[in-house]
């Protein structure tokens, strides 16, 4: 009998989960289809301070283009695996990536209506985003268009990590001036890479990974909201303005930037970075999983300083 | 501090003043790294000063020569010392020099950005600043 209930229950669960997970899907889908142009600020409380920038979005069939107060006219340029950082039409950083075999995410986030909401005069729906009984996010989606217009990321103890939110909103599709940049050829994911990218990191799947001629591998790791890539360089990484930071006994390098956080550290086979929107309560945990900072030792470190 | 590789160096050679000697030494105490470092170096230095000072043998050198200039009966010797100090500077070298950084964070950002740009959860909340090193013109 004590099965039967089971079973039922199973069967009655697992159509409502499909549909959450469905949920939060279709809204970020919705999202990405909106086309306007928009002003977000960013604020982000990090363990090394606050982080801000303004940033001028564009968006229109799938691609965003935004230009941040950070290093004034950078203009990024991303969408459908491209993106391109440039300053007055010259190119400064390109990357690409394919966009066929994208592994699923697998769903771990409840979607709550929260309620409706007037924002910037027009009407919103708030969700909050639940997981295993934690609330860590608070999205307000525009009723009219779809667009995301304010996306509040928490911490496990609901602290507030980082605040996007839409401060201005045109809803007409704009016309970008200059034209798509992106000169780096893309890279494929590959099958079968020898690697020290766990398949899994601090309850975070790992997707797909990369390589590229110089032996440079990344894997990207994501829940379903946030996300995160792990680096495998064979010389070490620049990271401007970073401090250190101990977790167990390994240091880091670490820096923060509005909604984004890094940090690199050497190894004995070379160098590892992360970059993602992790919020902070998460950094250690994540860690933990992946190879630890190394000291490669003096024989190494001759080679490298003398031949790179 | 960071990892202060010439503060141990000159701390070897008996360089630093007072005050600085007590601020490395309250580092290496936290800092796993320097420690390892300190030890290397001091290992390196007694290896180079272990090295057996050879004498010629008899001999092997003409006696007119060695009449005219007698430095070259210890030749060896000198040429052993020298390798050695070239061998001790290029060793400091590659400790106190950082590691040739080919890679900047900017690159890796793109790649992320590339990646995270076909997340289905892609979207002005993933908008990110990224890091951003030497843009200077």
């Amino acid at each position: 009998m004590k099965r039967l209930v089971s079973l039922v229950v199973v069967f009655i669960l697992l159509p409502v989960s499909a549909a959450w997970a469905t949920e939060l899907d279709e809204l970020l889908e919705q999202s990405r289809e909106a086309a306007y142009t928009a002003e977000q600020i960013i604020s982000c409380s990090t363990p090394d301070g606050v982080r801000d920038a303004v940033v001028r979005i564009a968006q229109s069939n799938g691609e965003i283009r935004m230009t941040s107060t950070v290093a004034g006219d950078i203009e990024v340029s991303s969408g459908d695996g491209g993106w391109t950082l440039s300053r007055r039409g010259g190119v400064i950083s390109s990357a690409s990536v394919d966009s066929e075999e994208m592994t699923p995410v697998e769903p771990l986030y409840v979607v709550e209506d929260a309620g409706s909401a007037h924002f910037l005069g027009r009407v919103a729906t708030v969700h909050q985003l639940i997981r295993d009984g934690v609330l860590r996010a608070e999205l307000v989606f525009d009723d009219e268009t779809g667009a995301l217009v304010t996306a509040t990321t928490f911490t496990t103890s609901g602290d507030t990590y980082c605040e996007r939110r839409f401060v201005s909103f045109d809803p007409t599709d704009p016309v970008f001036e200059t034209p798509d940049l992106l000169e780096a050829e893309a890279l494929q994911p590959r099958s079968e890479v020898e690697t020290l990218l766990p398949e899994s990191v601090g309850g975070f799947d790992r997707l797909d990974i990369y390589e590229d001629e110089e032996g440079l591998r990344f894997a990207y790791y994501s829940d379903g909201f946030f996300s995160f890539a792990v680096f495998e360089t064979p010389t070490t990484v620049a990271l401007p303005d970073a401090n250190p930071i101990q977790f167990g006994e390994g240091v880091y390098q670490r820096s923060f930037t509005a909604g984004q956080v890094t940090y690199v550290w050497e190894t004995r086979s070379g160098g590892m970075a992360l970059l993602g929107d992790l919020p902070p309560d998460l950094h250690e945990s994540v860690l933990a999983t992946l190879p630890p900072p190394e000291d490669p030792g003096i024989l190494r470190r001759l080679w490298r300083s003398l031949f790179g | 501090m960071t990892h202060p590789s010439e503060m141990i160096s000159a701390y070897l050679d008996g360089e630093l003043i007072e005050y600085e000697t007590s601020e490395l030494l309250s580092h290496l105490v936290t800092c796993g790294r320097c420690s390892a470092d300190l030890v290397e170096m001091q290992s390196v230095r007694a290896a180079v000063r272990s090295l057996p000072i050879l004498e010629l043998p008899a001999g092997l050198l003409p006696d007119t020569e060695a009449a005219v200039v007698p430095i070259h009966r210890n030749r060896g010797v000198w040429v052993g010392a020298a390798a050695a100090a070239v061998a001790l500077i290029i060793a400091i070298a590659s400790i106190v020099t950082p590691p040739p950084a080919s890679i900047s964070a900017d690159d890796l950002s793109s790649r992320f950005g590339a990646r995270a740009s076909l997340d289905p959860a892609f979207s002005p909340a993933k908008v990110v600043v990224p890091v951003l090193g030497d843009l200077s013109e």
